[in-house]
Formats: C-alpha cells, structure tokens, sequence
C-alpha cells in the first residue's frame, strides 16, 4: 500500500542525498550499508512535518544515530560490497585486506566513543558547519569544538593502542 | 589572558572567522597554545584520514537512490530509524522561553560580575513581547560576529543538584512551588541550575563594512562613537524542576532566572539597536519589529518559532505573561517577568493547564 508523504520529498532527497549517504559511509565504512541507511532515513522523513530548512540537519543527525545503531548493536549484515569484492580481480590484493580491516578498525573505535562525540565527529568531518552541528545535535556553537577535538584525541588513541599492540 | 579552550583551538582550525579576534591574537604568540593547535591539527587530519574514504563517500548516485525510495514509498515499506527530531525539537521549544531571551539580549552582551562604575544599565526587562517570526526570518538573523567581536565571558555552567535547597543556595533564587501536580504528572522534579552567563559584543566598522561588501551592499554611516563601542548581557543566574525527564520530553518545568540586563559603555543603547537591527543581512520586517520593541528598554523581545509555536498574552496574578502553545496542541508554556526574574512553566499540556499551573503557584 502506497504511503502518504511529504510534498518536497523528492526535492530535499535529491538536495541532500549525497551528503546523507556520506555522513552514514563514514560510519559505517560502506558504501552499500550506508545507502541502506539513507533510504530508512529517508522513508521516515518523509512521513514528517519537519520544515524544509531544517531537514538537511534532520537527516544527518538521523543518518549517524542509525548508522551507529547498526554499528552497535550488531545488526549489521555482511555487505555486499565486501561479498562482490572477493570475485573482483584486485588490482592489488593486500592493499585491498589493508584498507577493509583500517575501516573494521575504525568503526570499532567509532562505537567505543559517547554517542554524541561520534554524532558531533561524524556530522563535522561530513562537512556541517560549527554551527549546522551546533543547531542539530541542540549545542552551543562553542561545545562542538570542544566535543569534536575529544572525539578526534580519542579516536586516535584507540586506533594507536590498536595498532601498536598488532 | 587565559589560555583559549582546546574546543576554541579546534574551531580556528575550521572556522579561524568564528573564533574571537583576541583568541586569535593570543595563539599566534603563545608557544603553550601552538603545540595545543599542532597537537588538534594533527588528530583532525588523522580523523579526516579515517573517516573519509572518497570512494564511499563521494558521487552518490542520486537517480538510482530516489528510483529505490520512490519504489519504497509505493510498497509502503515500514521503516525505524533514529529519528532525532522530535524529542531535539521539544527540547529547544520548551527552553525557548528562558533560552531566547538570552539569545536575544546576547545580540548586545551584558555585565560581569564586577561591572564597573562606567557601564551604564540601560535595557532592563520588565516585560516579554512576543513577536512571531517565520523560520525563514529566524535563520536570517546575523551572526554578530560578522559586525565585531562576540566573547563569552561566563558561562552557564549548566548542571544538576539534589534537591530545591541546594538549587536555591546555588542560585539565590526560589522556584515557586507547586499546589498540586497537574494530571499526568508525577513523581519528584530533578532539579538544575545555571550560572550567570556573560557576554561581550565589541562593534567593528571594518567588519561590518567587510560583510556588507559580501553581500554587495554598502555599509550604512557609522553613529559616532559606534566603532569599538562595548556591549555587555549578564542573564542568570537560573534554576528549574523537571518532572518526567527519562521520557525524552519533560512532562513540566517550572523554571526561574534573573532577567537578562543589557549595558553600554556610552554609545546609546537605542542608536546601537538602531545601527544594528539596519545592517545588511537582517530581513527588514525582523528589524522593524525587534526595533519597535527596544524603544523604552523595559520590554524584552521573544522571538517565537511561527513554524512551531504561536503565541498569545494571558493573565498571570495580575502579570502580563506570554503564552506558548505547538500548534499540535501537545505542549506548552507561559512566560513572565516579575520584579527583575523570569519565571516559565512549560511542558506536555495544552495551553489552558500550563496557564492553571502558572497561576496557582506559589
């Protein structure tokens, strides 16, 4: 059964989608989950009242909260972009295993992080600005620097002590 | 000087225009404060490295997207994300009332602590007028740093006490008490307090003059004196109950402040308004409204959210007070100024309870 939604769905999605499914690929570190994500996001938009101007934070704020979810509670399924890569003919097959167990390594770190350092890191290096972030995560401008350079000092250090311990 | 926050460091690696002119002048010549901002840099460009993987996150296919959604939609596909919106957007609501003056009043700073003998008090808040705005009007309101330099000299130091004792010796300031809960609510309130905030906004010609230029408009005649004219807001200190927390959304608060008072160190208030409220960049219905109320320095100006809010004036013990209503009908809250504080009771009710529980406190 076809759903009602709102008038400027298509608008906003074609506006925004790019960066909705940036902010859920940084998260999860795929490109095929995050498109995933994106259209869950976008489904409850739709469904919305939220005003046109306020929608692009609306739906980042969304789309990192449910990608984490994915992250953290184990839903997250064996994507098919890792799936088609084993039949692809790498052009180089270690970088390839390197790069997919960076981005493991990542998204473990990212989940260890409060919920709002990960949202606030997320939403900054998505390309939000001090003040978008400020305005979605219902901050002060003057915290999002302060939460952002936490997020970064401990992302880095866990990636660090990771390593290190390899 | 202190040295600025790590939060501050950070910010002048993305934002060097939103970081205080002062702020900026101390990094470039402390040796403590530049390892601080190699340290930033170096974990900021770490995390970029981690996060931003361009052939994940570049060149979505938008068509193919919106064809998926599009095919969603028709199959009326359920879905559950983590919807922010709802809870984030009752939050700002509700806190508007005590939050927005502030907002408001930060247009022109305050006083410290020990405000000296030359700042005048020249906008004292007597009265809440509320005035709707558009979204569209909200969002084209200026950042005063664009005009000069905004410092936060206090903050709030927003945090939580045991019990309406230790708020009231936190604060100085008794919440009034309530008759008997209204339905639907229960249990004890948590309590919290916010210090007193200050602020100082400094005006710049040369910078108003720069963001008028980006937008293709002169910069109107300076008032004399108007350039590096100081403006202090002091608001708070504040406390409020919370009933109902735990469920996203508080069921009522019932919250007190010091109203916010406004100083000038001489140009007058009104020219300032005045100068302020016709730069480029502020709409010219928002000006002309915020510019009507500012006149005799005893009423205090609410925007309201018209996307949300409509607001309308009620009789509280014989006080004007704004009431605050979503056009939903799910929540509301009364706002008033009574002898320098600002009292406000919001929260999960129409507007005829939030109005029964304003006027039968005590």
């Amino acid at each position: 059964m076809a759903v009602a939604v709102r008038a400027d769905l298509e608008q906003i999605f074609r506006a925004t989608y790019p960066r909705v499914v940036g902010v859920a690929a940084r998260v999860l570190g795929s490109r095929d989950e995050a498109e995933d994500v994106a259209q869950d996001v976008f489904l409850t938009f739709g469904r919305t009242s939220v005003p046109a101007g306020q929608a692009e934070g609306w739906l980042s704020v969304a789309a990192a909260h449910t990608a984490l979810n994915h992250l953290r509670s184990g839903r997250r399924r064996a994507s098919r972009e890792e799936a088609t890569a084993v039949h692809d003919p790498p052009a180089d097959v270690a970088d390839t295993v390197i790069t997919r167990d960076e981005r493991r390594r990542v998204r473990a770190a990212l989940a260890l992080l409060p919920r709002k350092q990960a949202v606030a890191l997320v939403l900054r290096h998505s390309g939000l600005s001090y003040a978008e972030v400020a305005a979605a995560l219902d901050m002060s401008p003057g915290s999002v620097g302060t939460t952002v350079r936490r997020a970064e000092s401990a992302l880095r250090k866990e990636l660090k002590s990771h390593a290190s311990s390899d | 000087m202190r040295h600025p926050t790590d939060g501050t460091l950070r910010r002048l690696l993305d934002e060097p225009a939103g970081v205080a002119d002062a702020d900026r002048a101390h990094v470039a010549d402390c040796p403590v404060c530049l390892t601080q901002l190699a340290a930033a840099r170096e974990d900021a460009a770490f995390t970029e490295t981690a996060l931003t993987d361009t052939t994940l996150t570049d060149s979505a296919d938008v068509d193919a997207g919106w064809a998926r959604l599009s095919h969603a939609v028709q199959a009326g596909r359920p879905r559950t994300v983590a919807a922010p919106a709802r809870a984030a957007r009752w939050r700002t609501a509700l806190r508007s009332p005590v939050i927005a003056v502030v907002g408001v009043a930060a247009l022109l700073a305050g006083a410290g602590a020990a405000a000296a003998a030359d700042w005048i008090p020249i906008f004292r808040t007597e009265s809440i007028q509320p005035i709707t705005l558009s979204k569209a009007d909200l969002v084209g309101l200026p950042d005063l740093t664009a005009y000069g330099d905004v410092q936060l000299l206090q903050q709030p130091d927003v945090h939580a006490v045991d019990d309406a004792a230790a708020a009231e010796k936190a604060t100085g300031l008794t919440l009034p008490q309530l008759r008997e809960l209204p339905r639907g609510v229960v249990g004890d309130p948590s309590y919290q307090v916010a210090g007193k905030v200050t602020a100082q906004f400094t005006f710049s010609a040369e910078k108003a003059g720069e963001t008028a230029a980006a937008v293709g408009k002169p910069l109107p005649p300076v008032p004399p004196g108007l350039d590096g004219s100081q403006f202090r807001l002091t608001a708070g200190p504040g406390t409020a109950a919370v009933w109902g927390e735990g469920r996203g959304v508080p069921a009522l608060i019932v919250a007190r402040a010091v109203a916010p008072t406004a100083y000038s160190s001489g140009v007058p208030f009104p020219t300032a308004v005045g100068y302020l409220l016709s730069l480029p960049g502020l709409p010219q219905n928002v000006a002309s409204s915020l510019r009507s109320f500012t006149g005799d320095g005893t009423t205090l100006p609410l925007p309201v959210n018209s996307t949300y809010l409509t607001a309308s004036v009620a009789d509280v013990n014989g006080r004007a007070a704004t009431v605050l209503s979503s056009r939903d009908g799910v929540m509301a809250g009364v706002v008033w100024v009574a002898d320098g504080k600002v009292t406000a009771v919001a929260g999960s009710m129409n507007a005829d309870e939030a109005l029964s529980v304003a006027r039968d406190l005590r």
